[in-house]
């Protein structure tokens, strides 16, 4: 079968039509020219008109001929020469896909391992002189001899990671970049739609996929377990299916090793659990449905936080304060106790609030000081700005505000929320400051709808110390906060610097230590990505990746080595071209030697 | 005879026909390219005299002092010499194709029809031949005989041909057999038969009648007059070409078939040569560019011998 290296160029091949359009646009009324001699024009026309005919529209064959030729040759043509086993030395980079979805199974059998089959059998057609690359899930593009590869390959199972077959054609193109030898690239893969992303090969691209339809599946794709942390009352989990199969999957969700509460949860839906309370700690969530044909996203696990609520004491007086913090005190979400002081600077955690009177801001900034506080209270600004969106708190208006100053640098970091470009909200310690009074005239906060949860996340987070919960997929990075100087897993620990980043490799929970706490963890499960198991078009794959062409599975061993087996018609086309020009001259001037 | 002005004195004969036509009207034109062409001979190249008395003229030396006509000297005390229609030396006959086709130019801006190349040659050639004496008679044709003028030798005669040429209008068709038939009849004895025709007619026909009237004694030539533009091709990238006479038109580009098309007339005008002197009849090929004078010159040069 005859590919195309630039196929986009074909769309010049209306092109074509040019010299027969030409001719018809010039045949179209003609002047009439008054003329005594006529009888001598009919004399010579009779002698010549059909010769000249003849040659006439063989020239504009001939120009027909050469622009598709042009056009053909433009498009980079190739053909393969023979299906035969030996073919010259040739650098080809296979893709097999062994993400989660290659586990599905399909009549009996893992459709990875129809995948490792084929690729074994383009291996075993591969020669000592090929350059050969493979490349997995894990996105690294391993060079060896066929012998190497084809272990390799027998030695894959499905994999936790993802692979994004656009980037992996990428990386493909690249590593043939650096290679002389005629190069290819063969996409093994179950062809998910959800794998593909662009890419721009200069290669060809063979890409092939099973013909049989997926099988329908169900995977849990969400595990919320609402505001955290928990009260040992317990708490309610949110838990998300997706997929295609119209059965509602019973589920199972539970923390640690206690015995979970089932529900059945819709494809495409969600349920909510209810979980009994347990001991303060670090909980691990888990929600399992039943196993069917693809069994790597049956399953996911969260991370669950369980603290006693915080102990604080308030101005019952102060009418938006005391109210959060009467609902707050009626969902269980705060007591009465002397360990943080809301509104005003107290022994332990506080949360600052700058007082009503300006006279009382020094002695504010004093007491702060002598806290060993990184902030104090600046000047009163009563400009009307809107505050920045952030995780905590969306975007409220702010109409009054003292200013905060940082006391020492690197305070910054620390900033929650900002206002009109300055802090707004900042942490030091166990203090944390907000520029405007919790009252109207000085911020919208307390009347919006943000204002509860914003309450909930000051007392039992902010304040108390923080809890960084984060969610990631095998392979992928996770950005870690700046206090994090350690990861550990099931007796496993990682040194990691603040602020950069982290990759976990299996799925299930990684706790984040700063020091010798522990900050909080990362959820790693199946990126829910792999549920989806419906195939792409074999038109919109190659509308993706231009010049690739999508075969079946079947097909690949022999159409592997295609690249450096597949001769260019660039050159004879050219030659063609040349030929048929020649012609054209030589049959112009021949015409008018003639007529 | 009117002397001719100023600005035709500048050898009308040897100028370029259309520079010349736009000095002077037909009479003076014809004039001029009469007296150019003779100050370029010298001397008239026939002249003679009839038994039969024609009429009188002016004693000129070396006039044959038998002619002079005595008792006109006695009464007017002048020279006189009679002339006599028998002794003219020639009855010639200038048949004229005035058909659709000579009404024709190329370039109407810079070179004339074909009549109207043949209108002033037919004058001139009318005039020289009444200045030496030959009776000189017009016959034009399209497809049929339109104006017939018999042969005559007078001076005054001129004026009439004169007058008969200048208001020919082209007709339609061609048919020049009809008309050499008819010069059968108006030349009974030997005589000189000039046929000017751009010569788009029927070959045939036309070649047995110039050949009949050949057999009966008569000199004959054929002035075949074309137009630039007929000889090479030319037009727009592609046109359609159409006859004015039959309307057949045949598209094609110029570009294309010029060159077959200039062997073609090349071969055409080989070909009415060959025939022409094969019958002893003269041929001369002219073109509408020519000077005058240079085309009575070719006409006048061998009058008896074929061309």
């Amino acid at each position: 079968m005859i590919g195309f290296l630039h196929p986009w160029v074909l769309l010049g091949l209306p092109f074509a039509a040019v010299p027969l359009i030409l001719h018809l646009i010039q045949r179209r009324d003609p002047p009439t020219v008054e003329f005594p001699a006529v009888r001598y024009l009919v004399q010579v026309t009779q002698e010549h008109q059909r010769r000249l005919r003849l040659r006439h529209w063989l020239l504009l064959l001939v120009r027909t001929l050469l622009i598709l030729a042009l056009v053909l040759a433009a498009a980079g043509p190739s053909a393969p020469i023979r299906e035969a086993a030996s073919h010259s030395p040739s650098a080809l980079v296979l893709v097999v896909d062994d993400s989660p979805s290659s586990g599905a199974i399909l009549s009996g059998t893992a459709r990875l391992n129809q995948l490792r089959t084929t690729a074994r059998r383009i291996l075993d057609r591969a020669t000592p002189s090929d350059a050969l690359w493979l490349i997995t899930s894990d996105r690294v593009a391993r060079r060896g001899a066929p012998v190497e590869l084809i272990h390799a390959v027998d030695s894959l199972s499905p994999s936790v990671m993802r692979l994004d077959l656009g980037r992996a054609v990428s990386l493909a193109g690249e590593v043939l970049a650096t290679d002389s030898r005629p190069g290819g690239i063969v996409v093994l893969s179950d062809l998910q739609e959800t794998a593909l992303s662009p890419a721009s090969p200069n290669v060809p691209v063979v890409v092939a996929g099973p013909e049989e339809p997926p099988s329908p599946n169900v995977g849990l794709t969400r595990l919320d377990a609402g505001a955290q942390p928990w009260t040992p009352e317990g708490g309610t989990v949110i838990v998300t299916a997706s997929g295609d199969s119209g059965i509602p999957a019973p589920v199972s969700v539970g923390l640690g090793d206690r015995p979970g509460r089932q529900a059945l949860v819709p494809a495409g839906g969600s349920a909510s659990f209810a979980l009994a309370g347990t001991a303060p700690g670090w909980w691990t969530l888990r929600a399992s449905k039943s196993p069917d044909e693809l069994r790597a996203d049956d399953d996911r696990v969260g991370l669950v936080r369980v603290s006693s609520v915080a102990r604080g004491n308030w101005d019952p007086g102060d009418r938006y304060l005391g109210a959060a913090a009467d609902v707050l005190v009626a969902s269980g979400r705060l007591a009465q106790g002397p360990e943080l002081s809301l509104g005003r600077l107290g022994p332990g955690a506080s949360v600052i609030l700058p007082p009503a009177d300006p006279a009382l801001v020094g002695a504010l900034n004093r007491a702060l000081e002598r806290r060993g506080a990184g902030w104090r209270f600046g000047t009163l600004v009563v400009t009307p700005t809107i505050s920045d969106s952030g995780p905590l708190l969306g975007r409220v208006q702010v109409l009054r505000r003292y200013t905060l100053e940082p006391l020492r640098s690197g305070a910054t970091s620390s900033v929650i929320a900002r206002a009109g470009g300055t802090p707004w909200i900042v942490k030091s310690g166990d203090l944390v400051l907000l520029g405007s009074r919790l009252d109207p005239q000085w911020t919208s906060l307390p009347l919006s709808a943000s204002f509860m949860p914003f309450m909930d996340a000051l007392v039992n987070r902010l304040a108390r110390g923080s809890l960084v919960l984060l969610e990631g997929a095998p392979g992928e990075q996770v950005l870690l906060p700046d206090a994090v100087t350690e990861v550990t897993r099931i007796g496993r620990r990682w040194r990691v610097e603040g602020g950069g980043g982290f990759r976990p490799t299996l799925p299930g929970i990684y706790y984040l230590l700063a020091g010798r706490d522990t900050v909080g963890g990362v959820s790693v499960n199946v990126d829910p990505r792999e549920s989806a198991l419906a195939p792409a078009r074999n038109a919109a794959i190659e509308s993706l990746w231009r010049g690739a062409r999508v075969i079946r599975l079947t097909d690949a061993p022999a159409a592997a080595f295609a690249g450096a087996g597949r001769a260019s018609l660039q050159g004879a086309l050219l030659w063609l071209a040349l030929a048929l020009m020649l012609c054209e001259v030589a049959l112009a001037s021949g015409h008018r030697r003639s007529a | 005879m009117t002397a001719p002005t100023a600005s035709s004195r500048r050898r009308f004969d040897l100028l370029d026909p259309h520079e010349a036509s736009r000095l002077a009207g037909l009479e003076l034109l014809t004039e001029g390219i009469v007296e150019g062409f003779l100050t370029g001979l010298h001397r008239s190249p026939r002249r003679g005299f009839s038994v039969e008395f024609a009429e009188h003229r002016t004693y000129q030396p070396g006039d044959e002092l038998r002619y002079v006509d005595w008792k006109l000297l006695g009464r007017k005390d002048r020279l006189y010499v009679k002339q006599y229609e028998e002794e003219t030396n020639l009855r010639a006959m200038l048949v004229m194709d005035v058909s659709r086709s000579m009404a024709w130019s190329g370039d109407p801006a810079r070179v004339l029809t074909k009549l109207e190349y043949v209108q002033r040659l037919v004058a001139a050639l009318a005039l020289l031949l009444i200045r030496q004496r030959d009776a000189t008679g017009l016959i034009a044709f399209d497809e049929a005989v339109r104006a017939v003028v018999p042969a005559r030798a007078r001076t005054t005669h001129w004026q009439q041909l004169l007058g008969t040429v200048a208001h020919l209008a082209p007709g339609l068709g061609t048919a020049a057999e009809p008309a050499l038939r008819r010069v059968v009849a108006l030349l009974r004895r030997r005589g000189l038969v000039v046929f000017i025709s751009d010569l788009l007619l029927e070959r045939d026909l036309t070649l047995r009648a110039l050949k009949f009237l050949r057999h009966r004694g008569h000199q004959v030539m054929v002035l075949h007059v074309m137009d630039p533009r007929e000889l090479a091709l030319a037009g727009p990238a592609e046109a359609r070409f159409e006859d004015p006479e039959t309307r057949i038109g045949v598209t094609l580009r110029p570009k294309d078939w010029a060159e077959a098309y200039r062997e073609t007339v090349t071969g055409v005008v080989s070909a009415w040569r060959r025939a022409c002197r094969g019958s002893g009849i003269q041929y001369h090929h002219i073109t509408t560019e020519t000077p005058f004078g240079l085309a009575l010159r070719r006409v006048l040069a061998r009058p008896t011998g074929p061309a």
